[in-house]
């Protein structure tokens, strides 16, 4: 679906990458890290200096007209609509421009200014909304030509908590239906409960590409356990743990999720003691890519420890 | 196909002329404006030419007449290319790149997506009064052969015109700022426009005939309609050219704009 090799432009370099059909793409670095180059280049607004490009087996470049009708592009930074006119008016016009059927707009466009809350505002002028609104229209439009392919740049910038949600409802419908898309974002929450995959750019070179799962167990492994007990303080010696605190009758234990599951720490202190309560907690994304940007020095730590 | 384009073009039109209508008398004021700006100038060298009896042969409703092409053609001429003229707009706030992810082609959607029609009403306009006032004093045969050449050499002066915006436009690709070119040559060099040429220095009429053709707008059609003296000092074949002066020239603009979109890179970044 999406095939990047050996690319190179601006901050970019050595980009390798495929994207199968049906899978969902999330994009993360910090900014300044080549995500927009890298959604324009995969667009074909920006030609890449070396290496080459392929999407649905054409070159973006050459062929914009014909993979225009097939996939959607939102940036943030791009205008969208036409501002003078009314949102309505711009959903008629992408009609004309897409070559849609009256019958199939009409429904699609009433499911989603329903889904997507804009209905209130359709007869007003663009220029007019606020910026919440007007996302939440544009994210419409895109979803509107029901595109194979979604490239979306920072679509949660501006955005809504219903808008938030509604996007991720539909991306998650329309990936079912077989949509493949990509998406950039600061909020690595929002990806890490959307996409399949993650590609992690740092100062423009690919850091990690691969499922989403893998990056969480390499890179942020660690998991923390709260007990809470009556009796005795049991004995942790013998427990592969990184650290743990102790507060009154309140026990916190981190400890790496590779080298010990949750069910054996428990079962080794209910032996000594009476546990009142327990709560686990994964780390998250944004604890992986930190452990991630800490680099090679964590790795070599992690064969030091084994 | 042939018809969804007229139609999308249709489409792009109505949404223009619904932007530009939107507030009428803002839009009659905004027209009447344009058109007192241009006559303005119009009245000055009608006053001056009540002074003297003629210019180089050239009485003052021949004068007129010579204006009249001129405003009338960019009148007809801005409906179309709005967009190549404000091609350096368009690409500094980034609505060309959402052109480019459309699938659609990109002259196309510059010429319809946008229209300056109060431009078009205020040029237009005084192009019409102009022809008015001055197409039955002139001395003009109005036959079916000539107002066929009429129709064709206001045609031919689009063309002409349109082209010289579309290369200005290619040129913004790679100079990013061209407003300040466009000044120069199409803006200071129509200002020679209303006259005839031949009361220039050798150099101006060089330019108005070889570089930026505007002797081909207005001149050399004014010429085949009058029938000045002053025709002798250019070739004869110049009087039937102008629709392919046009042609040629809008064909060869084309092809610099195809060309230098290869070149074109995203703004932002």
């Amino acid at each position: 679906m999406l095939f990047f090799e050996d690319v190179q432009k601006f901050v970019l370099s050595d980009i390798n990458i495929h994207v199968p059909q049906g899978i969902s793409l999330g994009l993360i670095g910090p900014s300044g890290s080549g995500k927009t180059t890298f959604l324009k280049l995969a667009c074909g607004l920006l030609k890449p200096t070396t290496g080459s490009i392929h999407i649905m087996g054409r070159i973006p470049v050459k062929k914009r007209r014909e993979l225009g009708s097939m996939m959607g592009a939102f940036f943030a930074d791009l205008p969208f609509f036409q501002e003078a006119d009314t949102v309505e008016g711009n959903f008629r016009d992408r009609k004309c421009i897409y070559r849609m059927e009256d019958a199939v707009f009409e429904k699609e466009y009433a499911e989603l200014s329903e889904r997507l809350d804009f209905r209130s505002f359709e007869k007003e002028q663009v220029k007019q909304l606020s910026l919440g609104q007007r996302r939440r229209a544009e994210l419409g439009a895109l979803f509107l030509t029901k595109p194979k392919l979604l490239l979306l740049d920072e679509p949660y910038e501006g955005l809504d908590q219903i808008g938030k949600d509604s996007l991720r409802e539909l991306l998650v419908q329309r990936q079912a239906e077989g949509l493949t898309f990509v998406i950039s974002s600061h909020n690595m929450e929002e990806i890490s409960a959307l996409c399949d995959r993650i590609a992690l750019l740092d100062q423009g070179s690919l850091r990690y590409y691969g499922d989403r799962e893998l990056l969480l167990k390499h890179f942020a492994p660690n998991e923390v356990m709260e007990i809470s007990f009556s009796g005795n303080l049991p004995d942790l010696e013998d427990l592969p743990l990184k650290r743990y605190t102790l507060q009154q009758n309140k026990l916190t234990l981190t400890y790496n999720a590779n080298y010990v599951t949750s069910a054996e720490l428990l079962a080794h202190i209910l032996e000594q003691t009476t546990v009142t309560a327990v709560t686990t907690r994964k780390s998250g994304l944004a604890d992986a890519v930190t452990g991630l940007a800490a680099g090679m020095g964590k790795t070599t730590g992690k064969e030091e420890g084994e | 196909m042939k018809n969804d384009t007229i139609h999308l073009a249709g489409v792009y039109t109505r949404t223009v002329m619904r932007s530009w209508f939107q507030y009428s008398v803002d839009a009659i004021l905004r027209s009447l404006a344009v058109f007192i700006r241009e006559a303005v100038g119009i009245v000055v060298i009608y006053f001056s030419m009540l002074k003297f009896e003629s210019l180089n042969g050239w009485n003052i409703h021949e004068l007129m007449f010579l204006f009249s092409l001129l405003f009338l053609t960019y009148g007809i001429l801005i409906l179309f290319f709005t967009g190549m003229r404000d091609f350096w707009k368009t690409v500094r706030d980034g609505s060309f790149d959402r052109f480019i992810l459309r699938p659609r082609g990109l002259l196309f959607q510059l010429i319809f997506s946008n229209a300056d029609w109060f431009a078009a009403i205020g040029h237009g306009g005084l192009g019409i009064v102009l022809f008015l006032i001055s197409a039955g004093k002139a001395g003009i045969v109005w036959n079916a052969g000539t107002v066929i050449y009429y129709i064709l050499a206001v045609i031919g002066g689009v063309l002409i015109q349109g082209a010289m915006f579309v290369f200005v436009a290619a040129l913004n690709i790679y100079l990013l700022q061209t407003d300040s070119l466009v000044t120069l040559f199409y803006w200071d060099m129509r200002k020679f426009a209303g006259y005839p040429i031949s009361i220039f220095h050798r150099a101006i009429q060089f330019c108005m005939i070889y570089v930026v053709p505007f002797a081909f707008v207005n001149y050399f059609p004014s010429q085949y309609l009058l029938r000045k003296e002053d025709m002798a000092g250019y070739p004869a074949v110049y009087l039937y050219l102008t629709p392919v002066v046009g042609v040629c020239m809008y064909l060869a603009a084309y092809g610099f704009w195809r060309y230098s979109l290869r070149f074109y890179k995203s703004s932002g970044n």
